[in-house]
């Protein structure tokens, strides 16, 4: 998979090669009866026009902010006062005594949580727009994953299994739902790491190439590549598009039953039509003073993160299925005050502006936010600034696309260690993410190697508390 | 006997005089908590009486409900960790009932129980359920027969040529369809070209072939097929087949993706072997135990080894800190790769329970996994956050020994014997202090196993280490050595245990190393006692009685050939794979295959000389109805070019090809590294002008077109091509700087012949892309396009703009004709 850019936003499988793939998979139905529909039509089939879920899903797309570095859950999301009455003592002395916490002695949060909303959940200092819209936000406290290196963790954020190449979520997104605007990628991942995993994070593996992320600002790319051409003007193109396609028409009178050519002469079409739409979709400049505004652009810490969103909210109103925005630089073994608060300054207004935005346009209702680390952080440390990696108990958020808002789901124990009450796995999070998109998660299958595989592998459950 | 015995025996008085009062509380438990929950929940599945029994689980008596099912104990009573009905039922990992979680209450019931000690008090017999395999039965199944030897159906019509024929002619009439007519010949050489060689053919390759053919068309298909399969250029084609096959790449990929430097050794084993028509039961051999094989000089020594690196360059998770996770992550894909690539079927399934759809037991799996733990990994590697390095081989002076890779990952790895020396005489102290404790206490025998196991598990390794780093010359200070990924067996070869539910460190009885009964018809090898079985594991594949790898093999050939196997899923003959359209014909091929000593040329010129691989592409109003998808082969099918073929022949018309084989790699040039870390992705981009099999395949970071055009992912076994169509291929051909580039190439080459007009560049700017000359209509149409072109961008005067405007315009024409849809299908 090549860095820069990669989703193909208007694919057209031979029935028969489509057919082979799905014979068994999810959606053989709703293949079977598009097939037959194209078959009546003449048409090219394209396995990225919108396609109905396994029920009508509260949530048409994602919106997954990935806090790259395991965002210390303590510290932002997970009120733990426990920590403060046991200040300075081993976690063992005071009955929890789990994963590696030799010589460590419990650091209560250096910020204070204050209640917010009508719903009063807690929320810390660090977020103080945010915390505006906590009755919007599902905080879920009793996150948790298998291994606490980042490299497994983020992988398995992505793709639910870190041993093997599989495709990741938006890419599973986007096989079951297809996408809405055929003249843009269905899947884009903004400032993705180039390591850990790098595009195996917005993959296909077995998946058909077409179901892969598009990543924009990967090594230095801002755009789509190949999208503009330098010494052919536009008018000139143009002529000589009119030229292949008729090439191509000749050829399909010659092979009438060639539906594959009909596939390739649509793809010129919609690439040229690309041409113009993606610049403009990308063009914040065309948002008024006061919106940038809104996002933070322009105003220092929070001016990239706020470009992101409201570029994120201009995809999410053009029809993009699963948009990723990634913001680095959580890891903080060291330096705890100063990172923390900078990483959350520099997100903080730009995420409640896109919730915002999205209320008021009426999206937030069928746009689902998901906010993550790959984990969270120790509430015990040996540093007096710094928290390790805590893959037993961590925080994540969810607002918007039918998740019920203004909530705490889930609870670490006493001191944020490990997840105890309404434990949520990574397969958990899957499960729940395409249950609000409306597929049973155990029912979006493809066939590969002789055997179905799915996003939650053998596991997984749909966290209904969650739900609205 | 144990002084222990006594005590154990008051413990037992002792419990067993309160027994009776406790007996009837727990019972009761039982019956209120336990029981009614079980009946209602779980026996519609798990009992006797159920239609199906699942998972080979009977929760019924208490016999069945401690022994438990295939994933293992369902109750072990006092103990909550190893119950997994507790597992199951919080939804931990398992997950029952399925459709609802149990009320925490009731979960809070069952780990009561348990604690309790489960008492139950069904002592029926449990109803025999394991499911057991009946191999017997297995065998029915198409792909596990026997391979036949059918007599060719003969033809009445007189339309079949050869065997070959003869059997797709009978399928035809049993349906009452006719053969569409033979190609054009112009059409038969593009299609023979791009087969068998991954070029198109040169207009003069064209004009040769259509005079010899008008003469005598057999014979001029066989001539041209004698030469293209003795082409060097073969290999290359057919070599890359195969690459996809066995997941060749050029780094780990995963998480912390590091480079192969050497990998692309491998792939030019393959090219060779292609090219040299190694008999491909000897091609298997080699990849699986080329070190093991007595050879007859250095060379062939060397190429053996090479040959290995198939096992060595799957994708490995680095950063994994569970070494025994890793090595059997790594034994998994060396079984996946070994059963799917040569035998068409997916024993990898069996690695947590038994194959679901196919006769593989679990126990057979780890029957492999024997062999393959049995055998050291040198796939190199290094980089920070790499916690699993593995040694390479280093070659001198027709000696192999293994080193720690060039970066810093192998530092462990490089140890002095010095050092080494003084860590085995360390360990074997700490052992000898173990032995004289327990002389002194023999109590602490039970309590120590586990550390002695271990240590001597130590001492063990520092021996091999000792005997490695005892080369007289290390090998890592010596100036002609040539480094290459391949396996070696371990110096202690030995059976492994059954895994748990595939979890690494849940150990089951040890299994014999083995095969799978399912392919063992007629003579099955035994282990070689003092190796690790590899060798024995290759001859049990290539024995000839086995019904899967030559029937595997000529279906991949086939496949090659016509868009699609006889078996379309060409990586999985099992029962989820699809039946073959052809089964007889399937079979004469296999058998004739093997007959001729297993050369893939040969049976590629078997198919290509048939008169049903010469078919033209045409349409049937009668035969479209009756068989849409041409299953029958009725026609030729269109075939879009794979990207290798398309990025070749857009080079190759251009006039800017290098057709000399590819030195190395540009991985190698780079070196050892982490991408991402400290090697940047566009460290590998190259302005490569050779073909388009000696790319780099770097993990993650693939070749752009590569990537557009459904390059397979390099980390999947993956036997057939995606074919899609999409945008983004349309993008790159209308605006990528490769493809500027060489429609400039293709229009200056088309300018500089001085002595045509453009109706004549017209025509030759069409035989060099398409493989045809224009029709009337074409020419005037692309004609009309050149002048306009030119007239509308020549602004000056000056020739020099007139020349630019002139380039611009035919490079547009190139342009249109290289993103064509003809230009990439083959008819």
């Amino acid at each position: 998979m090549t860095s820069s850019f990669s989703l193909p936003p208007s694919p057209f499988l031979s029935r028969r090669n489509i057919l082979k793939s799905l014979s068994c998979g999810f959606g053989y139905a709703a293949f079977a009866a598009m097939a037959h529909e194209a078959a009546a039509k003449e048409q090219p089939l394209n396995p990225l026009a919108p396609k109905p879920a396994h029920f009508p899903g509260s949530a048409k797309r994602v919106i997954f902010f990935c806090m790259r570095g395991g965002p210390s859950h303590v510290d932002t999301f997970d009120y733990r006062p426990g920590l403060k009455t046991h200040e300075g003592k081993a976690p063992g002395s005071v009955g929890v005594g789990l994963n590696n916490q030799n010589g460590r002695k419990l650091m209560p949060s250096p910020w204070e949580f204050k209640k917010h909303g009508e719903s009063g959940i807690e929320i810390s200092d660090l977020y103080p727009h945010l915390s505006q819209h906590a009755d919007e936000l599902c905080l879920i406290n009793g996150a948790w994953t298998d291994i606490p290196n980042h490299p497994q963790a983020l992988v398995k954020l992505h793709t639910g299994n870190f041993q093997f190449v599989r495709p990741s979520m938006g890419a599973w997104a986007l096989y079951g739902l297809g996408t809405e605007n055929q003249d843009l990628p269905g899947f884009i991942t903004m400032k993705p790491p180039a390591r850990l995993g790098g595009t195996q994070n917005y993959g296909s593996a077995f998946l058909p190439a077409m179901f892969q992320g598009t990543a924009l600002g990967v090594n230095g790319n801002v755009g789509i590549g190949n999208i503009e051409n330098k010494t052919v003007s536009t008018p000139q193109q143009r002529k000589q598009i009119d030229l292949l396609q008729k090439m191509n028409k000749g050829l399909a009178d010659r092979q009438p039953q060639n539906s594959e050519i009909d596939g390739i002469i649509e793809s010129y079409e919609l690439a040229f039509r690309m041409q113009a739409a993606v610049p403009r979709v990308m063009d914040i400049s065309e948002e008024t003073q006061q919106t940038q505004k809104a996002y933070g652009i322009g105003s220092g810490q929070s001016d990239d993160f706020g470009r992101m969103c409201l570029m994120a909210r201009r995809f999410a109103e053009s029809g993009v299925r699963f948009i990723e925005l990634t913001h680095e630089g959580w890891d903080q073994h060291g330096g705890l005050k100063a990172k923390l608060e900078s990483n959350c300054g520099q997100t903080d207004q730009p995420m409640a502006a896109l919730i915002a935005d999205l209320k008021e346009r009426d999206m937030l209702k069928d746009t689902l936010l998901v906010w993550s680390g790959e984990f969270g952080r120790t509430p015990a440390v040996k540093k007096d600034d710094g928290r390790d990696h805590n893959a037993t108990g961590f925080s994540m958020w969810m607002a918007g696309g039918g998740v019920k808002g203004g909530q705490r789901y889930g609870e670490t124990d006493e001191f944020g260690i490990a997840a105890v009450k309404d434990k949520f796995h990574t397969h958990d999070f899957h499960a729940t993410m395409l249950h609000l998109l409306g597929f049973d998660h155990k029912l979006l299958t493809y066939r590969y190697a002789g055997r179905d595989f799915r996003l939650t592998d053998v596991s997984g459950s749909v966290a209904d508390k969650i739900i609205a | 006997m144990s002084p222990r015995l006594p005590l154990a025996v008051l413990f037992i008085l002792a419990a067993s005089s309160a027994a009776t009062a406790q007996d009837k509380a727990g019972i009761a438990f039982f019956e209120k908590e336990i029981r009614p929950v079980l009946v209602k929940e779980c026996y519609s599945c798990h009992s006797a009486n159920s239609k199906e029994v699942k998972g080979g689980l009977l929760l019924d008596t208490r016999e069945g409900i401690r022994q438990g099912g295939e994933t293992g104990k369902a109750v072990v009573p006092s103990n909550l960790d190893d119950s997994l009905i507790l597992e199951a039922i919080r939804h931990e990992g398992l997950e029952m009932p399925p459709e609802k979680q149990l009320p925490a209450e009731t979960i809070a019931k069952f780990e009561q129980w348990i604690r309790m000690g489960a008492p139950d008090p069904r002592d029926e017999k449990s109803a025999p359920v394991r499911r057991t395999i009946d191999f017997e039965k297995a065998k029915d199944f198409w792909a596990f027969k026997p391979v036949s030897n059918p007599a060719a159906p003969e033809d009445k019509t007189g339309w079949a040529k050869s065997p070959v024929d003869q059997f797709i002619a009978a399928q035809l009439s049993e349906k009452e369809l006719k053969p569409v007519a033979d190609a054009k010949p112009e059409t038969l050489v593009r299609r023979l070209y791009f087969d068998l060689i991954g070029l198109p053919p040169t207009p003069a390759q064209i004009d040769d072939f259509k005079q010899a053919a008008e003469k005598n068309r057999d014979k001029a298909v066989e001539e041209l097929v004698d030469q293209l399969l003795s082409s060097s250029h073969f290999g290359e084609r057919w070599g890359r087949h195969w690459l996809d096959v066995v997941r060749y790449g050029e780094s780990t990929g995963m998480e912390r993706n590091a480079t192969f430097p050497f990998a692309w050794r491998y792939r030019d084993y393959v090219i060779s072997a292609f090219n040299s028509d190694k008999p491909f039961n000897d091609f298997i051999r080699e990849q699986i135990a080329g070190d093991l094989l007595e050879s007859d000089s250095p060379e062939q020594k060397f190429e053996r080894l090479v040959a290995t690196g198939m096992l060595a360059m799957g994708p490995k998770s680095l950063n994994d800190n569970n070494k025994e996770n890793f090595a059997m992550d790594v034994v998994d894909e060396q079984i996946d790769v070994s059963t799917r690539a040569f035998l068409g079927i997916t024993a990898s399934c069996a690695r947590c329970h038994d194959h679901k759809f196919d006769p593989i037991p679990q126990k057979e799996y780890y029957g492999l996994a024997g062999i393959f733990r049995s055998t050291d990994t040198l796939f190199g590697t290094s980089g920070t956050g790499n916690r699993n390095s593995a040694r390479i081989l280093a070659w001198a002076d027709g000696k192999a020994v293994p080193v720690a890779p060039a970066g810093d990952g192998g530092k462990k790895n490089n140890q002095s014997k010095k050092n080494v020396k003084k860590q085995l005489q360390v360990a074997e102290q700490k052992l000898a202090r173990f032995e004289e404790q327990i002389k002194q206490n023999p109590k602490l025998a039970d309590r120590l196993q586990k550390q002695i196991a271990a240590t001597e598990k130590q001492v063990a390794g520092f021996k091999r280490q000792m005997k490695n780093s005892s080369d007289p010359a290390p090998a890592t200070e010596q100036k002609n050595r040539e480094f290459l990924m391949a396996v070696l067996d371990t110096s202690n070869p030995s059976d492994t245990q059954l895994r748990l539910r595939g979890e690494p460190d849940e150990r089951g009885a040890t299994i014999p190393r083995g095969f799978l009964t399912i392919g063992s018809t007629g003579h099955v090898p035994t282990i070689e006692k003092d190796g690790s079985g590899r060798l024995s594991l290759a001859e049990w594949i290539i024995q000839k009685d086995n019904p899967l790898t030559a029937r595997v093999a000529v279906n991949r050939v086939w496949q090659h050939l016509f868009g699609r196997g006889i078996v379309a899923t060409v990586d999985n003959f099992g029962a989820n794979g699809d039946r073959p359209t052809h089964p007889e014909l399937l079979d004469w091929l296999a058998a004739d295959f093997v007959t001729n000593g297993w050369s893939i040329k040969q049976t590629i010129r078997t198919i290509v000389t048939s008169r049903v691989y010469s078919l033209g592409g045409e349409d049937n109003e009668v035969a479209l109805e009756i068989d849409p998808g041409n299953a029958l082969l009725w026609r030729a099918n269109h075939r879009r070019l794979e990207v290798e073929a398309i990025r070749d022949a857009i080079l190759q018309a251009s006039g800017e090809l290098d057709i000399e084989p590819e030195k190395a790699s540009i991985v190698q040039t780079v070196g050892d590294g982490i991408v991402g870390r400290n090697l940047q992705a566009d460290q590998f981009e190259t302005n490569n002008r050779k073909r388009s099999v000696y790319l780099p395949i770097v993990r993650g970071n693939l070749p752009e077109m590569l990537n557009l055009f459904d390059f397979p992912e390099p980390s999947i076994i993956s036997g057939s091509r995606d074919v899609t169509t999409v945008a983004t291929q349309a993008l790159y051909m209308m605006n990528s700087e490769f493809m500027m580039t060489k429609s400039e190439s293709l229009a200056k080459r088309v300018l500089g012949e001085a002595d045509m007009d453009d109706s004549a560049r017209v025509a030759l700017t069409y035989r060099l892309t398409v493989g045809r000359l224009p029709s009337q209509e074409e020419t005037e149409m692309a004609v009309a396009f050149v002048e306009e072109t030119t007239a509308s961008l020549d602004e000056g005067q000056s020739k020099k703009e007139n020349d630019n405007a002139k380039t611009k315009a035919w490079s547009g024409l190139a342009q249109a004709l290289f993103g064509s849809a003809e230009f990439r299908y083959v008819e």
